[in-house]
């Protein structure tokens, strides 16, 4: 669905590429979620996709059509929902719909009918008449969605669909984009909660500098990169059962502390082995990632970025 | 299809707009009114303006209690009853309590024909402006005048010259209407005040804009397809339909409103296709301009400071607010480059001078310029920011 080669794009009179070299393929049906730090080049990538920007350098499809030379055969079938509330407060949520379909081209005649659709899916049929500045927070994410959803796109970009809402307003986003998906729509979903795009995202892609810094399943970047270990013991060991620790390469001990900053399956063997035959019980072993957020705040690092 | 769309979400949205209906309709028509009804005693060929005056007659003459009778005849001039002692109507007119002192010093009627006169002493309050100032001396002058000639006249027998003779040797008149009338303050008030309100049409639509930019709708409705061009005449035509409201109004306002409440009723000339013209042309100038500033700024504050400051502006050197012709020649010239200039001539052309399509003209070219210039500035500015 989207095939992006050696894309670099710069913001005039800016210093660097907010986006360098980037490589990417998204296959139709996806469910794709693109995380990176504030400043990463998420949402350029995004603008660049939908034809809001034009790249510099490199090559990018969109559904086939080349982009920008194809950039509204694109729009046409694709559909962006903005981290903002990007629709008009004094119109009502009908009105909203009905205006957003309009410059979406979609005839007089269906109208009423893509609106309904929208509505229903988003859970807004009871809003339809009220205006869109008086909404709860949860209930102007799920119109922001509902307008992405009237061109019934084959691809959705979503940026942060979920920012600022309470959880049951999430939770039925999230099972919203769920069936959006499974219906056959390709998404790209930007957030910062990477619970989220653990249990929703079927592909990932860690974005910083302007750079894909890891792109897979979720299985695929928890069992990638260089997988530290942790192993705490349940007393700390004697000199003879240091020695024979010390003698494994790489290892660090700190009191009853073992770690090593990179340890594949056979230095993991290695080491249970040793741990057996100098008799040492473990409390506790952390081998690899936990979660999605100590992969990407390992490849993205710690240091605050706004 | 999307323009319609377009379109129709303007006027919805500005039905909804409750400060900015207020700002395009009631102000206008609140200063039409106001400047109609205050100007009105100005303009009015059988009232004219009203000096009142002090008279102290130290001299008790027949040529002062002439003088005396003469002022208090003269149209325009009330005399104002003069019970204090003389400090005590001087500190009256410096406090502008009334506008003129005249004081006929004894032995003025005696010395008049000497060489060395008696002179009549007049001293203005400082709130008297230089054209009042200058009729109520010429006035003066003429009465004065006019006694010096009765008295020079009677040494050969003449008593009672013909003072009236003047009026005989001058006929009067004004191109504004065959019949002699002379034009109204409403005639006046509404084309001026009009014009004001439709280039304030820039604060409503560059707030609604930068709110577009900021809330990310505008870049929605780009990732929709929408180019330039469509979001140009989705904000143009609408808007162009508001200021075609505000002149219906404008002039309802005038024929019927203003003659309501006791004012002259406005006269539409007679060229309706001069004033349709006009009215579409300067729409087109004041929208196009309104979208050009509406792409250059950056924020709601810098949108409303910038479009009032620069109506103001406009406004004072188009002579909105201050006649063009008692401006100084340099600030004449300035006003010339002012498209309220072009909107008020043309407007005037059509009121006042029944001017037709032809005397409008010019006017209509010079707005329907700025106007195509304002939105390929617009469209430009547009491009450069897609791009960014």
């Amino acid at each position: 669905m989207i095939d992006i080669q050696g894309l670099s794009f710069r913001y005039p009179r800016a210093e660097r590429d907010a986006i360098q070299g980037l490589s990417l393929k998204v296959r139709e049906g996806s469910l794709f979620g693109l995380l990176g730090p504030n400043g990463s080049g998420k949402t350029t990538l995004i603008s660049i996709l939908t034809g809001l920007l034009t790249p510099a350098a490199g090559r990018v499809r969109v559904a086939g059509h080349p982009m920008p030379a194809e950039a509204r055969a694109a729009q046409t079938l694709s559909a962006l929902v903005p981290q903002d509330y990007a629709f008009y407060p004094r119109l009502t949520v009908a009105e909203n719909l009905r205006f957003f379909a309009g410059v979406c081209g979609i005839p007089a005649v269906e109208r009423e009918g893509r609106v309904g659709e929208a509505v229903a899916i988003t859970g807004l049929e009871a809003f339809r008449q009220a205006r869109a500045e008086y909404l709860s927070g949860g209930l102007k994410r799920r119109l922001n969605l509902s307008i992405g959803l009237l061109n019934r796109p084959r691809l959705l970009f979503l940026d942060e669909p979920t920012v600022g809402i309470d959880p049951q307003s999430r939770q039925f986003i999230l099972e919203a984009i769920k069936h959006i998906n499974s219906a056959g729509a390709t998404v790209i979903y930007t957030s910062h909660y990477m619970e989220e795009v653990e249990v929703l995202c079927d592909e990932i892609g860690v974005l910083d500098n302007g750079r894909l810094l890891a792109h897979g399943s979720l299985q695929e970047l928890l069992d990638g990169g260089d997988r530290g270990l942790t192993v705490d013991l349940a007393a700390k060991p004697n000199l003879k059962q240091a020695k024979a620790l010390k003698a494994l390469e790489g290892l660090k001990l700190q009191g009853a502390r073992l770690s090593m900053a990179r340890c594949d399956d056979a230095e993991l063997k290695r080491l249970m082995k040793t741990l057996t035959a100098q008799r040492l019980a473990v409390s506790r072993i952390k081998h690899g990632y936990g979660n999605l957020e100590e992969v990407f705040l390992h490849l993205t690092g710690r240091q605050l970025r706004d | 299809m999307a323009l319609f769309s377009l379109i129709r979400k303007e006027l919805l949205l500005l039905r909804r707009d409750l400060h900015a209906l207020l700002l395009l309709f009631l102000m206008p028509t609140a200063f039409v009114l106001v400047m109609s009804l205050a100007l009105q005693g100005s303009f009015a060929s059988h009232q004219g303006v009203s000096l009142s005056y002090y008279l102290v007659d130290e001299d008790q003459s027949p040529a002062s209690r002439s003088l005396a009778t003469e002022l208090a005849a003269s149209p325009g001039l009330k005399l104002q009853d003069a019970a204090a002692p003389l400090d005590g109507l001087r500190e009256a007119v410096r406090a502008d309590k009334a506008q003129f002192l005249v004081r006929i010093p004894a032995g003025f009627g005696a010395a008049m024909m000497s060489r060395d006169p008696k002179p009549v002493e007049m001293q203005a309050g400082p709130g008297v402006e230089p054209p009042l100032y200058a009729l109520f001396a010429a006035r003066l002058k003429a009465i004065l005048g006019g006694l010096y000639l009765q008295q020079s006249l009677a040494p050969l027998g003449v008593s009672n010259p013909d003072l009236g003779v003047a009026d005989r040797l001058l006929q009067e008149g004004s191109f504004y209407s065959e019949g002699g009338e002379r034009p109204s303050s409403v005639q006046q008030s509404v084309p001026a005040w009009l014009l004001f309100a439709m280039f304030f049409i820039a604060v409503p639509l560059s707030t609604t804009w930068v709110q577009e930019r900021a809330q990310g709708t505008y870049a929605r409705l780009r990732s929709m397809g929408l180019g330039p061009a469509p979001l140009l005449l989705g904000k143009l035509l609408p808007y162009v339909m508001v200021n075609l409201v505000q002149v219906l109004l404008m002039l309802a306002v005038g024929l019927w409103l203003v003659p309501a409440l006791g004012g002259d009723r406005l006269t539409l000339g007679h060229a309706p296709g001069a004033l349709a013209l006009m009215a579409l042309t300067v729409s087109f100038a004041s929208v196009s301009y309104a979208l050009l500033v509406a792409n250059l700024v950056s924020s709601n504050d810098q949108a409303m400071i910038f479009t009032g400051v620069a109506n103001l502006l406009m406004a004072a050197v188009g002579g909105i607010m201050v006649p063009r012709f008692i401006m100084p020649a340099a600030m004449q010239a300035v006003s010339l480059w002012s498209p309220m200039a072009w909107g008020l001539e043309g407007f005037l052309d059509v009121f006042l001078r029944q001017g037709g399509v032809v005397m409008v003209a010019p006017q209509v070219l010079k707005l329907a310029l700025f106007g195509c210039a304002c939105l390929a500035f617009a469209a430009f500015s547009l491009r450069l920011r897609h791009r960014k």
